[in-house]
């Protein structure tokens, strides 16, 4: 009797599946890479250049020290300064682009969380947790960057250096998850 | 596949399998989501959070106040302020509708011109060109031409306009408001000066009455603050332990309030005050005390014979008051709107003064806020001078005659006769497209201000209007037109030196920043400002009901006139208010779609008959009904309504609009072209006197329902 090649010994079929795993593999990490690296913004906005200005964070962001969410500053906040301040630049260029047509700027959002995650900055900024502890150094960032690895366990490595009886009430799941 | 899976190519295919799903999960979904701040973002404003403004409804005189969500600059929720005094945090569905007011299809959205009157043909102008005819006008016409006709409400512009009326030597605003004519107020207010010595609105503290005879006041539905008096009738029913409360309703027409009463008595419509006497006089009898001489003149088998009461039935109800520890006797429209209005209120009025219930818990106490009934009076008499041709100017605010006016005082006809006529109307109503310019003011949501006149204010009140989004459209405050149109014209008008409304309110409200018995205190107008703006308002801690002073109404004789007798074949016209209000609620769909609550119909208008009426005039439901009346004649849907006196036909009041946008437009039809324009002795309109025919047109008209057409009273 003549006994054929079992399926996963053929030379084509062991092609093929190698080509479907190389384009998994391709697929997943371009996926994780763009979770790592900074997403492509409307305007390259230079933060380092604003901080090294002076500008505090709560001047754009002020949500942050009231609020859940830091928020995003409308282009009536940039335009407050810039319509005196033009420097000759592409990306001001854009801005005004933005302003004369009334359009919103699309942002894309760096600093997030899943949508199962409830985080909120107001007891942070309240306990004095300065922002480039998890935002990272704004002094060397143009557009802002994810963070790598903010995960609960990185969460948790702060809040275990909380005091005992704060730290016990954040052992309530509902209080970040709900 | 050969043969049989091994053991380890099982686990191969699946760690295979489920790697790979693993691995194309990474990466958070939102990676691909866009944040779009909106490009004008106040401060406080958080894109994805809610912002919530406190303001003050103005969909009626009431005044309640008003917590509106906003999301990103956009309104989207109207709740009730808990805080405000009014309303406590209710709301009635008026107030829930402001939002439709606001994102009207139909809103005039910039000033015109309109080039021939009646024609919806508009010509665009300039804010600069349109403050320049505003301008024009108050500088080049002699005073005692121009005149100011404006709604109840606001309060801030009727002070302005009397300010600025009073500095060129122009006659003062004249103001007045459908829902004040169906209360019959100056009446109401009349009768209040002559019981308790001051013409201010009457609180009367439902909450803690415990036997109520409510003749004619739908206080469930649209009387003087719905939502003040429904909270206290809860509390009536509810809010003691073990003791309900017990209400008796007179009124030709069962309305809610009649449908929750305890006893429903229909009376023959002006006949109140004659059964208040008969009440009055036995219920003396049943105390054992002399009978004051109000009530002595009296005679009970006239006057059940004059009302349609059994003689046992008025025993009955004095009983009832006489042995009731709180007893209170209220007067609505439904008593008050007549020839005899007055004489009523005062009858009604005396049997609380006689169970002395004055400033007691359950009785009668006084607002301490300023009061206004609407002039009606003063309206009859400016349109005389209108046909005289005495008036060169008018501007009309708020307000919308030619619809809500009776038919028979003729405003669009005197109308004609103005050369110059100023609309600020938000939307196009009948009135707004007979004028020659439209000035269009922002819409309640979108306007600051401040109102004062609040028919249930248990205290001094400033209830506070703040913007909820920026202006949507090109509209501008009435205020602010008035203020720059005043600099512009100069002479007398440049000491109105307020550079806008803003300031102007702030100059009114100074007096109470060093308040120190109000909601808070503030070192200075900024300040209090910020305040004024959180809480919606500024008022006094603490109720401050008024204690009435003695007055000798109890020792006047009175005799009341009865009713014209019903003419062979009429019958009696009840006109009445629904949500729609004055008729503005039309063109918001949520109010058309609100289904009635005693009849349940929508979108239309349509008349209540008795179905013993009914069957002898071979009249069914929704055959079209023509109703004539001397001055008039309109059509509607038949309703058969057993809960009517057989005699008395009800239509109600709010459609038949020929103009304010398509959901108004071309609906149903409306009462007050039936009827008459005799006014009372108190200056309100005898709306309940007018006598009507009733004929079948051999035409059908389905009516919506939200009820079964056959449910109770139809074949099975």
């Amino acid at each position: 009797m003549i006994h054929p090649i079992p399926l996963w010994q053929r030379t084509w079929v062991r092609i093929v599946a190698g080509l479907a795993v190389l384009v998994l593999l391709g697929g997943t990490t371009g996926a994780i890479l763009l979770t790592q690296i900074p997403p492509e913004q409307p305007i390259k906005f230079p933060h380092r250049t604003h901080v090294g200005l002076g500008a505090s964070c709560f001047y754009c962001h002020p949500a942050a020290a009231w609020g859940p969410t830091a928020g995003l500053p409308s282009s009536a906040k940039c335009w407050g300064c810039h319509q005196q301040i033009q420097k000759q630049s592409p990306e001001l260029t854009k801005l005004a682009e933005y302003v004369k047509n009334d359009k919103p700027i699309p942002w894309v959002p760096v600093a997030i969380q899943p949508d199962f995650v409830h985080f909120n900055h107001r007891p942070h900024v309240a306990a004095g947790v300065k922002c480039e502890t998890c935002h990272g150094d704004m002094t060397k960032m143009t557009v802002a960057e994810p963070q790598p690895r903010q995960n609960m366990g990185w969460c948790l490595d702060c809040h275990k250096k909380m005091r005992l009886d704060n730290f016990t009430y954040l052992s309530d799941c509902s209080i970040c998850h709900y | 596949m050969s043969g049989k899976v091994t053991r380890r190519e099982f686990f191969k295919l699946t760690s295979a399998g489920a790697a790979a799903a693993v691995l194309t999960g990474c990466g958070p979904a939102s990676r691909y989501v866009v944040r779009r701040p909106y490009t004008n973002m106040p401060e406080y404003n958080q894109t994805g959070l809610s912002t919530y403004y406190a303001t003050t409804c103005r969909e009626c005189p009431a005044g309640c106040g008003l917590i509106v969500r906003t999301l990103e600059g956009r309104a989207l929720l109207v709740e009730g302020n808990p805080n405000h005094p009014v309303n406590k945090g209710k709301l009635c569905a008026r107030g829930i509708t402001a939002i439709q007011g606001l994102y009207n299809p139909d809103r005039i959205k910039a000033p015109v011109k309109i080039t021939s009157r009646g024609n919806e043909s508009f010509t665009p102008l300039d804010w600069n060109a349109a403050i320049k005819v505003v301008s024009d006008a108050l500088k080049n016409t002699p005073p005692d031409q121009i005149a100011f006709l404006l709604g109840l409400v606001p309060d801030h512009l009727l002070d302005l306009v009397t300010e600025l009326t009073k500095t060129i030597g122009a006659a003062a605003p004249i103001s007045y408001h459908a829902l004040a004519t169906f209360d019959s107020r100056n009446t109401l207010l009349e009768a209040t000066k002559l019981a308790y010595a001051k013409a201010a609105f009457p609180i009367f503290d439902l909450g803690q009455a415990d036997v109520t005879l409510c003749f004619g006041a739908n206080f469930l539905e649209t009387w003087l603050s719905p939502v003040s008096y429904s909270k206290a009738y809860g509390q009536m029913r509810q809010g003691r332990f073990g003791k309900r409360g017990y209400l008796i309703s007179f009124e030709p027409r069962m309305s809610l309030t009649s449908g929750n009463a305890d006893e429903w008595h229909p009376v023959i419509p002006g006949t109140e005050g004659l059964v208040a006497l008969a009440i009055g006089r036995l219920v003396s009898q049943i105390k054992g005390i002399n009978i004051p001489p109000i009530f002595a003149g009296v005679d009970i088998s006239v006057v059940s014979k004059a009302s349609g009461l059994t003689e046992a039935d008025l025993r009955h109800i004095a009983a009832l008051y006489a042995n009731a520890a709180q007893p209170l006797a209220i007067p609505g429209g439904g008593a008050l709107g007549h020839t005899n209005g007055l004489e009523n209120g005062q009858a009604i009025l005396a049997l609380n003064l006689l169970v002395k219930n004055t400033a007691k818990p359950g009785g009668v106490f006084l607002s301490p806020l300023p009061a206004s009934g609407g002039a009606l009076g003063e309206v009859k008499k400016l349109i005389q001078q209108m046909n005289d041709g005495n008036v060169k100017v008018l501007f009309i605010h708020g307000v919308n005659p030619i619809f809500d006016l009776p038919g028979s005082f003729k405003f669009k006809e005197a109308l004609s006769k103005v050369p110059l006529v100023i609309s600020f109307a938000t939307y196009p109503d009948e009135t707004a497209l007979q004028c020659d310019y439209i000035l269009p003011d922002h819409s309640n949501l979108e306007s600051f201000g401040f109102s004062q006149v609040l028919p249930a204010g248990d205290r001094p009140i400033y209830s506070a209007s703040q913007p909820v989004v920026a202006p949507l459209f090109n509209t501008r405050a009435t205020a602010d037109v008035l203020l720059a149109a005043a600099q512009a014209a100069g002479g007398n008008l440049s000491i109105l030196r307020y550079t806008d409304q803003v300031e102007f309110i702030q100059s009114r409200l100074i007096s109470l920043v060093k308040a120190s018995d109000g909601l808070y205190t503030a070192p200075d107008i900024e300040t209090f400002w910020t305040f004024w703006l959180q809480y919606g308002g500024w008022w006094k801690a603490t109720p401050a009901l008024e204690s009435p002073a003695a007055s000798g109404l109890l020792e006047k004789t009175l005799s009341i006139s009865a009713p014209r007798a019903i003419e062979s074949g009429k019958f009696f016209l009840v006109p009445y208010s629904t949500q729609l209000g004055d008729g503005n609620g039309a063109n918001r769909p949520w109010l058309q779609e609100t289904p009635h609550p005693m009849t349940t119909a929508m979108w239309n208008t349509w008349v209540e008959i008795h179905p013993d009426t009914a069957a002898k005039l071979n009249i069914k439901n929704d055959d079209v009904v023509q109703i004539t009346s001397p001055t008039g004649s309109i059509e509607a849907i038949a309703y058969l309504y057993p809960a009517i006196r057989p005699d008395t036909i009800a239509i109600p009041f709010g459609q038949g609009h020929t103009a304010l946008g398509q959901f108004a437009k071309g609906r149903g039809s409306n009462p007050m072209l039936l009827i008459e324009s005799g006014l009372n002795q108190a200056g309100d309109l005898a709306l309940g006197d007018t006598q009507v025919n009733l004929a079948a047109t051999g035409k059908q008209q389905k009516l919506a329902r939200q009820e079964s057409i056959t449910g109770v009273y139809g074949k099975h």
